[in-house]
């Protein structure tokens, strides 16, 4: 008897819940998913035709969940637009690059000093790196705080981390997955990756007229098939060249991104998208023993603690640089706490490489600690300045530039 | 008045407005059609005090009311709204203007223009009315034009207004 269908079935009804109850709550769907793909599995009862464990449908699940993560990154690449970059002003160059580096090098830091070997705490130092740009833009929209003067430059920085995981995930690609120990092979792969990542930088800038042309599709049935034939060759042809396939996505994204037909792609994709996005989580944490979350506790609690404070310090530092109240900068590293799917994209990767298998609980907790957290300071982020304020005196200091002002204005 | 513009990506589009008054509005526009609508104290440009969401319709239909197109301000002589290219103007025709004491009809308007005349309010009622060939225009009525811009600038010149 094959009970394929029925299994997968199953499985989108778990996550079809899942996503229910955290509209309810109005939260981000990834920490439920993630939190039901890890209660069902190997370790759970059959109840009647009903097959909690997956242990027939995973391979297929997995799969699915691997679609998602072509189509979120296929998107992150569709969003990004050189002439945004171009545009962005200096406050967000500077406050972007500063965030990355000092979540990075933080990160660096954390992995070492907890006696990672180079290649995981490499992983780790990305993966504490990239803030969730979904859960971010959904707590500026609900908390309603699309209108504040700190929103321009938080989406900025947002966009900024997008760019550096893109960076990121390429290069790191190309070390991991080159197979080789010699300094040599590894260097050879990297270059390849990045030589890879700059013919398409190449063919997005001059191919853009030729695409328009080609791509110039009447029917939307055509259409789709046409974008989704390039799709999943290209990043299953990546793999054969050691980049991971969701950079082949990535980097097709970005070459579309530059066409004529960007809007219309995106509209067809953000379904696809949503749905096996969702499907990803769940098999994220469906790939989670819970008996291994226990070894993995301190260390992602650790971690939060780290980037709780990472984003503290390059949210004032980038606020106050940009010339806005510090009650404004506090928003800014409370907002992009979040952490979701990015990091757990990273991870996979690692995964993926054959590295430490604890890397997968570590990221579920970290991950899910953080999703939850992140929205939570940032709806409270009130009380956390008011606390701050109470440390540093920022109002006193305020009140007295104002005197200042006054007292020079007067002298005028 | 001070309006600034700027990008949310991912998000929408975002004007920023410091009235005459310093108060501090901003306006949303969501990519889905959504408007907010948010107005900050004037003591502290950080703090929201209220906001208001609007779907796309509302929004147009609070855009109308804003403009003058439910009711004119009594203090305006003549109010404009745009659709794109198309202008609908208010003027108070002015004493002495070539076209007192003509009949729409004659004067030819659309032909000549390219103008139409959408309603007409006499000087001493409230009420605006359909205009035919024959209504007679005088100095003080009200017409509501429609045309692209340049039209409207040639014929109330033209004829509406003193050319003495």
């Amino acid at each position: 008897m094959d009970h394929l269908v029925l299994e997968v079935g199953t499985a989108l009804v778990l996550i079809a819940i899942g996503a229910m109850i955290a509209n309810r709550l109005n939260f981000s769907i990834i920490p439920f998913l993630i939190i039901i793909g890890m209660i069902v599995g190997p370790h759970a009862p059959t109840i009647g035709i009903i097959d909690l464990t997956f242990i027939e449908s995973n391979e297929i699940i997995q799969f699915l969940g691997r679609i998602g993560v072509l189509f979120l990154l296929f998107y992150l690449g569709l969003e990004f637009s050189v002439g945004k970059l171009i545009k962005s002003g200096k406050n967000i160059v500077i406050g972007g690059s500063f965030y990355v580096a000092l979540n990075f090098v933080l990160g660096l830091l954390y992995g070492r000093i907890v006696g990672m070997p180079w290649s995981e705490t490499l992983i780790i130092a990305g993966l504490l790196s990239v803030s969730s740009s979904a859960i971010v833009a959904k707590v500026l929209v609900d908390l309603k705080r699309t209108a504040n003067p700190e929103t321009e430059l938080i989406l900025g920085m947002i966009l900024f981390d997008d760019i550096f995981l893109a960076l990121f995930l390429t290069t790191i690609s190309g070390f991991l997955l080159s197979g080789s120990t010699s300094f040599l092979g590894i260097s050879l792969s990297v270059l390849t990756s990045v030589g890879y990542m700059l013919l398409f930088f190449v063919v997005a800038r001059k191919g853009a007229p030729l695409l328009n042309k080609w791509l110039n599709i009447k029917s939307d049935e055509i259409f789709i098939i046409v974008i989704f034939a390039i799709l999943f060759f290209i990043a299953g042809f990546s793999e054969t060249i050691h980049v991971a396939e969701a950079i082949g996505a990535l980097l097709l994204g970005l070459v579309f991104s530059e066409t004529e037909h960007r809007d219309r792609i995106e509209h067809l994709v953000i379904p696809f998208r949503d749905f096996f996005g969702a499907v990803f989580f769940f098999s994220f944490g469906l790939s989670i023993d819970p008996s291994t979350l226990i070894d993995a506790f301190w260390l992602s609690l650790g971690a939060v603690v780290v980037t709780l404070i990472a984003n503290m310090v390059a949210g004032m530092i980038a606020g106050r640089r940009a010339g806005l109240s510090h009650k404004a900068s506090t928003n800014i590293g409370l907002t992009i706490t979040a952490r979701g799917e990015f990091s757990i994209i990273v991870a996979n990767l690692g995964i993926t490489a054959g590295l430490n298998p604890i890397l997968t609980p570590f990221t579920a907790l970290y991950v899910l600690m953080l999703a939850i957290l992140g929205p939570l300071f940032a709806r409270e982020s009130k009380s956390v300045y008011k606390w701050l304020n109470k440390v540093f005196k920022w109002d006193e200091k305020a009140k007295n530039e104002k005197k200042e002002k006054l007292k020079v204005a007067e002298k005028n | 008045m001070n309006i600034r513009e700027s990008e949310l990506p991912g998000i929408g589009c975002k004007f920023e407005i410091i009235t005459r008054n310093q108060d501090k509005l901003v306006i949303v526009i969501h990519d889905d059609g959504r408007r907010e609508i948010y107005h900050f104290d004037s003591d502290d440009y950080d703090e929201v005090v209220s906001s208001v969401t609007l779907s796309d319709q509302e929004a147009r239909q609070i855009a109308g009311i804003l403009g003058g197109m439910a009711y004119k301000p009594k203090a305006l002589e003549s109010v404009e709204f745009a659709f794109d290219d198309l202008i609908i103007e208010w003027f108070q025709v002015e004493p002495n203007a070539p076209a007192v004491n003509k009949k729409i009809g004659d004067l030819d308007i659309r032909s000549q223009f390219g103008v139409t005349v959408i309603a007409i309010k006499k000087k001493h009622s409230q009420k605006s009315h359909n205009p035919g060939p024959d209504t007679v225009i005088e100095a003080g009525d009200t017409l509501v034009i429609s045309g692209e811009r340049q039209q409207i600038k040639e014929i109330i010149s033209k004829l509406l207004s003193n050319k003495e």
